[in-house]
């Protein structure tokens, strides 16, 4: 079976065991609505319009819940699901990818639910062409905390504090993803070029992609 | 251990060399007084670049050729990375507090990206204190320290890419701002910390060394003993 099936493979299989779940939308996305209702309510009196801090606040929150989502699966698998992967042979690359796959699936649906929940909370005012830009930062987005949270999950595998542990590696990494996804809608507000943020999220894909693929042999090792 | 307090011995007359030299350079007209955190600032986040930059090595070797003092010396160094880059920050706080009149700000690139590289390197000590075994530890800790590593450059050219309040670099490959007396301090100083750095580094690798000897990391209390599963005794 050639590389780019298999990991298809282990992208269908994640996302048919979410399927069945359903952790990402009946717990996850609730919980990361009213966490975006939370912060409207803490902003002090001197926020005269809400609609100012909409973009941040959402990018806040899915980024913060992302990665509840994107490690879900990584926190929940066993050993012996692990050992059973292993030794069916599978590629340690293909099993990087196709976490990262599906994890990007779910990622990408989630913040697109997100933001039309923050349109309707916050009613912010978006520029001309806002769509097409939060849409293609959402993409590049979910897929670099897609593979931080792959390599998260099997670095701290099986330890039993890795449900606070792999939370705290991702949250500096997820840093130039940030940055990238909320400077694109406020460069398009303030009439400036978005290709400079649209760079720094594709290196910073691309850097994750080449550690994952590059490394999924000693982080399969690693993880046992 | 002799090598380790000769190292030490020799950093300490160093720093105090440092000391005498920032002590007698002249002071900054604005400044005043407080250009003498230059002297700490500078050093202490050099040896932290420094530090991190040895962490990411000892990874990647460790990687390569599964020796067990690579994984000791990406330990050792990103311990006294946080430690001097802590160091680096708060001399730069009160620095910031009483030229800019401000301790910390937000929109300073520099600042905002020296806090992130500094809980990057928390992340990995905390994966290293979460892992008993010496060489599960040693092998995601690896791997970790090879990610981490991104975060450095991201740190130095932070000036250059984002205009900020944070001034760009004094020493550059054209020339230097600085006034020579100013520059030879800041240069000892840098050598100073920088054999401190080595001292406690030795230091440090060899503490570690005798820890795996005397078997320091063992399990959790309560690991090694496993009661019966109460729901597959049958009721007698």
């Amino acid at each position: 079976m050639s590389l780019w099936r298999q990991s298809l493979e282990v992208s269908r299989v994640d996302l048919l065991v979410e399927r069945r779940l359903g952790d990402t939308y009946r717990i996850v996305l609730p919980f990361a609505v009213v966490a975006m209702m939370i912060f409207s309510l803490a902003l002090p009196s001197s926020v005269t319009d809400i609609g100012d801090v909409g973009v941040a606040v959402f990018w806040a929150v899915a980024i913060l819940y992302g990665m509840q989502v994107a490690l879900r699966t990584s926190l929940t698998e066993t050993q012996q699901r692990r050992d059973t992967v292993m030794l069916l042979g599978l590629d340690p690359a293909a099993r990087f990818a196709g976490r990262s796959m599906a994890a990007f699936v779910l990622l990408s649906a989630f913040m697109g639910i997100l933001l039309v929940a923050m349109i309707l909370l916050f009613s912010p005012e978006l520029p001309r062409g806002w769509l097409i830009a939060t849409l293609g930062a959402i993409l590049l987005a979910s897929a670099g905390l897609a593979m931080l949270a792959v390599l998260a999950g099997e670095v701290s595998a099986g330890l039993r504090n890795r449900s606070t542990l792999a939370p705290l590696i991702i949250a500096p990494l997820v840093v130039p993803l940030v940055i990238g996804a909320s400077q694109v809608l406020e460069s398009i507000a303030r009439g400036d070029g978005i290709l400079v943020w649209i760079l720094l999220l594709i290196t910073a894909d691309l850097a994750l992609l080449t550690v994952g693929v590059g490394l999924a042999k000693p982080l399969e090792e690693a993880s046992r | 251990m002799k090598r380790v307090q000769i190292m030490l011995l020799i950093a300490a007359l160093a720093l105090a060399a440092g000391a005498l030299l920032a002590y007698s350079a002249p002071l900054d007209r604005l400044q005043g007084e407080f250009t003498r955190l230059l002297y700490v600032h500078v050093p202490t986040l050099w040896i932290a670049f420094l530090a991190f930059g040895l962490t990411a090595l000892g990874s990647v070797m460790y990687l390569i050729r599964k020796k067990e003092r690579w994984d000791r010396l990406a330990a050792g160094s990103a311990e006294l990375g946080v430690l001097f880059s802590v160091v680096g920050v708060f001399t730069g706080m009160v620095w910031g507090q009483a030229v800019w009149g401000q301790a910390w700000d937000w929109s300073d690139a520099r600042l905002a990206t020296t806090a992130v590289m500094i809980f990057v390197y928390i992340g990995y000590l905390a994966l290293r204190q979460a892992t008993a075994d010496p060489e599960k530890r040693a092998r995601r800790s690896a791997i970790l320290g090879t990610i981490a590593v991104v975060q450095v450059p991201l740190v130095y050219f932070s000036v250059n890419l984002w205009r900020t309040l944070h001034q760009t670099q004094s020493i550059r490959p054209d020339g230097t701002t600085m006034d020579p007396e100013m520059l030879v301090a800041l240069l000892v100083n840098v050598g100073a910390f920088s054999l401190a750095f080595i001292a406690l580094l030795m230091g440090r690798m060899l503490v570690t060394r005798l820890e795996l000897a005397a078997g320091a990391d063992t399990e959790l209390a309560g690991d090694t003993v496993s009661p019966p599963r109460l729901s597959e005794i049958e009721d007698v």
